[in-house]
């Protein structure tokens, strides 16, 4: 049985099934990224000091300073995704699928490459002793850094997916195959748009 | 989309790419900057977020084509502002509480 409105658009929404879908998806996720930052709000307004000095009377203040390059870095990276994730739907548009291949790859690499520097980053402050337990600032900033690379790990199982097996369906289906690539390109640009409210909130106004 | 259409999309979407390169390095130059009143870092904080938005929309509106969507998806998108906004709003509401409480004890 074939199922309806994977690429025809509904005549009540004027939006094709998965586009709705996604937008509804967001919407959740708006609201569990929203529910943290207002955690944030709450704790940081009762904190007599941002960021509070942990146990063992430091703060973790001078090593912010420090990761802002890699924190700005990544921003980059990110944005560069995005761009290359809208480029990738109109390589399909355009039906260049040499163009749609790299550009996905570009994707998946900056991806890769983000992961890779939240890493050292993760290292160096674990081993320095900031660890979530040390502080509050430290509990939230693993808290909504490790959740947006939840999201970064399950965009890359996505991307990885629709860049090699998924791809069959071009010669199949190609309307409904360039649809999927808009859906998960709009889950894409928002996980960027996420970061880039997590840059300034988490390394730069402290 | 035709042709034209596409490639006036590309160029579009080469200058977003530009606008927030500018808007990240704004960011960060403006985190050094001492925006400070009464030694309350409000202003440094009314920048960031500032810029924050200006560059969230230019991802959402050109990225995610929410320039030229349907209503539904506005109406989605506007019910979850509002409760967003209701959730950012709760933790103000329990600082005007803690306050009344000491005024009252």
């Amino acid at each position: 049985m074939e199922i309806p409105y994977n690429v025809e658009l509904r005549e009540d929404t004027g939006l094709y099934n998965s586009k709705l879908g996604i937008w509804l998806f967001l919407a959740s996720e708006i609201m569990l990224f929203g529910g943290l930052f207002s955690a944030y709000i709450l704790l940081r307004t009762g904190a007599p000091v941002w960021p509070p000095i942990g146990a063992d009377g430091h703060s973790v203040l001078h090593m912010l300073k420090e990761t802002v390059p890699h924190a700005t870095f990544n921003t980059i990276v990110l944005i560069g995704s995005s761009v290359t994730m809208v480029m990738a739907w109109v390589s399909l548009k355009q039906k260049e699928l040499s163009k749609y291949k790299m550009y996905m790859g570009i994707t998946i690499a900056c991806a890769c490459i983000f992961l890779i520097v939240k890493y050292f980053e993760y290292s160096h402050k674990i081993h320095e002793g900031f660890v979530p337990a040390h502080d509050t600032y430290m509990a939230l900033y693993f808290t909504l850094t490790g959740l947006h690379g939840l999201h970064i790990i399950g965009g890359i199982i996505v991307l990885a997916y629709f860049w090699g097996p998924g791809f069959k369906m071009w010669g199949l289906e190609p309307e409904r195959f360039t649809n999927r690539i808009e859906v998960v390109g709009l889950y894409w640009h928002f996980v960027d748009l996420v970061w880039i409210f997590l840059f300034p909130v988490l390394y730069l106004l402290n | 989309m035709s042709v034209k259409d596409m490639s006036h999309h590309i160029a579009n979407y080469r200058n977003i790419f530009i606008y927030l390169l500018i808007g990240t390095a704004l960011t960060v130059i403006a985190s050094y900057m001492d925006f400070n009143v009464q030694d309350s870092i409000a202003g440094a904080i009314f920048v960031g977020l500032l810029i924050a938005c200006i560059k969230g929309y230019l991802v959402a509106a050109n990225f995610m084509h929410l320039n030229s969507e349907k209503k539904i998806i506005y109406w989605i998108l506007l019910l979850t502002v509002f409760f967003l906004a209701l959730l950012l709003f709760i933790p103000l509401l329990w600082d005007l509480n803690n306050m009344s409480n000491q005024i009252n004890y």
